[in-house]
């Protein structure tokens, strides 16, 4: 994906060429739309080149369910059309007392009801999916055979390349440095390659909504802080021995699995922030082999071959900020995340197209009401991990 | 003698050890891979691609130790009776011991010196009267790469290289804690002191609390481009020098010697009275389960049983790109951007052939000069300029990058790096237009496997540039994380 000369004018500009931005531009060109991405180093480089992988239907209400039961969905049409790789392979949160339990029945509940096929099931079942775990602390697991995992970059590679194939413009190298306004209206941004035209603007920068939303002057509070998550990278072993990601919030909120080419990833909890700096700290590498090693105890005698860092970028109440912001036309947000915007993104897409060429849709965006923080209307925290 | 001892061992130290169900000779003391080159055995392991390898090229050598799968085989002793088998590289330990691991240890010290060589040595004489030391080397020996030439060097006089270290260690007094055989996790800024986690060799986890870091991190080998380069039988220079002047083990009974730099290895060869033919232009080599023959690019096949890649060293960038340094592009390598004081910023200082490539003297000396900066930091009398002069009688050595002949070599058995990583697939997603090596990283898996990017970012970064004409000095070279050198998982987990 070589970057693009910044054309002159286009109908509609996505500001952010991460998985988001993307899977947006796709979903606006594939309706015919004019649309252009505009990327301040390369297609997917920033949260989505450090993200974990995991794809999940587990939520602890009915609007992320729906939303990600629509985007599995996405998901397996997408990568079977497109040729990667996203594989069905399960998500087992270990359950390790009563409370526990009862929280995810109720989950559970709300998640079959949207035809989210997840069971509890007993430790035993647990280690048969994955023969690796110390099972003598569980009393229940989670399971939802569906749920599952791709690479985010090639991915993301993938959809930017259908979304030229449909006539989208992906500019990378591209930096946006402010919006030109003309009466509470868009009229173009300014960019450090020039200045491109447009009328309508999406703000899919996540960790740096921020900045753009102030480019954008936006009085309304949105409150998106970039927190340092980090992860781990094991040698590679042999494939298949651990398929699913594996949660453990007993275990500082550990996930893990197993990539493509072999190595055991994951993270923990271990938050820091709000930050931009990207270093990985030692007290994280500590921190994750104790848990990790807890759950799995094979681990113990693999090598650590490298961390890293990269941002959730984080809202009071976990949900992303999804919708059109009224004080400017056509200004819309898709940001806020939260650590687990990847997966989401394949319905977000088609929510943000919806909105953005129909005014309505219906998936249940109100949820992700960029106007909740300042009406003081938080959701229930959405499941942030993994 | 076995098959390949150059020496004769002491007998009382000889044991019997067992490779794939066969008893050989071996002694206490000698590491396995050593051993069993001794008997003339290279093939210790296969790639997840299934390619074979040896011991002294990139990549891991995981080996079946007494039944336990993926014991690293490059850091294991061997003892009586030991049964070794070949694995896979992706065949682990499913049951393994749970442990609550030990304790971790704390140490402050005034400065934390990573790397035992002689810039490393350098230092620490230097500010050993007045400040406490921690001297972190991740060999079973002190000298670095001096250690390992059997002739004298210059600067030296005409002492033996381990008489000189002999001696300069000997010097050491109590304000010096040495620590052999550890590595160093990474340099951790703590504000008030940098935090450097080190493990020794029975996976102790030490904290050292240091208020200066010295990287004294020294260089590695550059790895030399051809077809079937990773097979066994094929030799970086550094782990020759090691066989021979460490271990008294030939690599072979007749070896080629390729790279731009024969003359460090062939005068050490004729030391030992080893057969070998100097091939400046290799393009292959052959053999079942190791090295038979190699063939030159106008077609000459050369019988030999040992490949050495004699390529020359570029400094170690791994640590001060951790540690948060910046690089610049000179002499042909990347090295890290200093300071007037040898800093790569507030308190982390570079020496050695870690900065340049230079006689080992110069990187004493170098040593010895940012010793005596740190002394004047914590206001000791020191004389630095007195060093700095000195060091300018040696101007850095340029390295010659490889031209790669893309045109003649069968790119898919080129491997640029020991994870199975071919020129082949590297060169496919630059020609496709991807040049950032952040995206060739992901896509390739180039640098992201054990020995993160030491061996092949740069011939990456080679491939890059000579395939799009951009300069080397151009090119964002990916910084390395931590951890510096892997760590068993159960290291790091134990809880205080």
């Amino acid at each position: 994906m070589p970057s693009k000369e910044l054309p002159e004018r286009s109908e509609i500009v996505i500001i952010g060429g991460g998985i988001i931005g993307v899977t947006i531009a796709h979903e606006l060109a594939k309706r015919g739309e004019e649309v252009t991405v505009i990327e301040k180093r390369f297609i997917g480089s920033g949260s989505t080149f450090r993200c974990g992988t995991g794809i999940r239907q587990q939520f602890n209400d009915e609007s992320n369910v729906q939303v990600m039961k629509r985007s599995v969905e996405l998901w397996k049409k997408y990568s079977e059309e497109y040729g990667f790789s996203f594989e069905q392979t399960g998500y087992l949160f270990l359950l390790y007392d009563d409370d526990e339990v009862e929280e995810f029945k109720r989950n559970i509940a709300i998640q079959n009801r949207f035809g989210v096929p997840t069971r509890l099931i007993t430790p035993e079942e647990a280690k048969d999916i994955v023969p690796l775990l110390d099972i003598s602390e569980v009393i229940a697991a989670s399971w939802n055979p569906t749920d599952g995992k791709a690479d985010p970059f090639h991915s993301t590679a993938k959809f930017a390349l259908n979304a030229e194939r449909f006539g989208a413009k992906l500019v990378e190298y591209t930096e946006v440095k402010d919006f030109l306004i003309e009466n509470g209206e868009i009229k173009g941004l300014k960019t450090n390659r020039g200045v491109i035209r447009t009328g309508t603007v999406i703000n899919a920068t996540n960790a740096w909504a921020k900045l753009i939303n102030a480019m954008a002057g936006i009085k309304t509070k949105i409150p998106i802080e970039p927190y340092k998550h980090q992860a781990v990278i094991t040698q590679p072993i042999k494939k298949g021995s651990i398929n699913p990601m594996v949660i453990s919030f007993k275990y500082g909120h550990a996930y893990l699995t197993q990539t493509a080419h072999g190595g055991v990833v994951g993270g923990v909890g271990y938050e820091l922030g709000p930050t931009y700096d990207l270093s990985p700290t030692y007290e994280f590498l500590r921190e994750v082999s104790y848990y990790f090693t807890k759950i799995i105890p094979a681990l113990r005698e693999l090598l650590i071959l490298r961390t890293w860092a990269g941002y959730y970028a984080k809202t009071p109440d976990s949900n992303a900020a999804i919708g059109k912001i009224e004080e400017l036309s056509d200004y819309y947000i898709a940001a806020g995340f939260s650590g687990h915007g990847f997966m989401m993104a394949p319905a977000v897409a088609e929510m943000v197209a919806d909105l953005v060429t129909k005014g309505r849709t219906d998936l249940p965006a109100a949820w992700y009401d960029p106007y909740r923080f300042e009406r003081g209307e938080l959701r229930t925290t959405a499941i942030q991990m993994g | 003698m076995r098959p390949l001892d150059l020496t004769e061992k002491e007998p009382s130290r000889k044991v019997t050890v067992y490779f794939e169900g066969k008893a050989y000779e071996a002694y206490e003391g000698e590491k396995i891979t050593v051993a069993l080159l001794a008997n003339g055995i290279y093939w210790l392991t296969t790639s997840t691609e299934g390619r074979k390898r040896g011991a002294f090229t990139f990549g891991p050598v995981p080996m079946v130790v007494n039944g336990t799968r993926n014991v690293n085989a490059r850091k294991t002793k061997v003892r009586d009776g030991m049964r070794l088998e070949r694995q896979g590289y992706g065949d682990f330990q499913e049951t393994v011991e749970i442990d609550e691991g030990k304790p971790v240890e704390r140490l402050v010290v005034d400065v934390a010196v990573i790397g035992g060589g002689p810039a490393g040595i350098g230092t620490v004489l230097k500010v050993q009267d007045h400040l406490t030391v921690a001297l972190v080397e991740e060999k079973g020996w002190l000298g670095g790469d001096l250690w390992l030439k059997g002739l004298p060097q210059k600067g030296f006089g005409e002492k033996s290289p381990q008489e000189v270290v002999r001696e300069l260690t000997g010097k050491f007094n109590e304000n010096v804690s040495v620590f052999k055989g550890t590595i160093a996790l990474g340099v951790f800024d703590k504000g008030e002191y940098f935090l450097v986690p080190i493990v020794t060799g029975e996976n102790q986890l030490i904290e050292i609390m240091a208020k200066r870091v010295v990287l004294a991190v020294g260089a590695v080998d550059n790895i030399h481009l051809f077809e079937n380069n990773d097979m066994p039988g094929v030799f970086r220079r550094s782990d020759l020098l090691e066989v021979l002047n460490v271990w008294g083990v030939a690599p072979g009974r007749k070896v080629a010697v390729v790279g731009s730099k024969p003359e460090e290895i062939t005068a050490e060869l004729d030391r030992w009275s080893i057969e070998y033919i100097v091939v400046p232009n290799p393009k292959r080599v052959e053999g079942d389960e190791k090295v038979e023959r190699l063939i030159d690019t106008n077609g000459n096949v050369y019988e030999v049983d040992a490949v050495i890649m004699a390529e020359g060293r570029r400094p170690d960038i791994n640590p001060p790109t951790q540690a948060g340094g910046k690089l610049v592009f000179k002499h042909g390598y990347y090295t890290p951007v200093l300071d007037s004081q040898h800093r790569i910023r507030d308190g982390i200082y570079v020496a050695g052939s870690a900065v340049s490539i230079k006689p080992h003297y110069a990187n004493y000396l170098e040593g010895r000069l940012v010793g005596a900066y740190i002394l004047r930091e914590f206001g000791f009398d020191a004389e630095p300029c007195i060093h700095a002069e000195r060091l300018k009688e040696y101007e850095p050595e340029a390295v010659q990058v490889q031209s790669i002949d893309f045109g003649s070599l069968n790119l898919e058995d080129v491997q640029i790096c020991g994870c199975d990583v071919s020129l082949r697939k590297v060169d496919d997603v630059v020609r496709s237009g991807i040049t950032d090596l952040q995206i060739i990283k992901r896509l390739t898996h180039l640098a992201m496997g054990f020995c993160q990017g030491r061996f092949c970012l740069f011939n990456g970064a080679v491939v890059v540039s000579q395939r799009t004409g951009t300069p080397m000095d151009r090119l964002d070279i990916p910084v390395a994380r931590p951890p510096l050198k892997n760590v068993r998982m159960k290291v790091t987990a134990g809880r205080d």
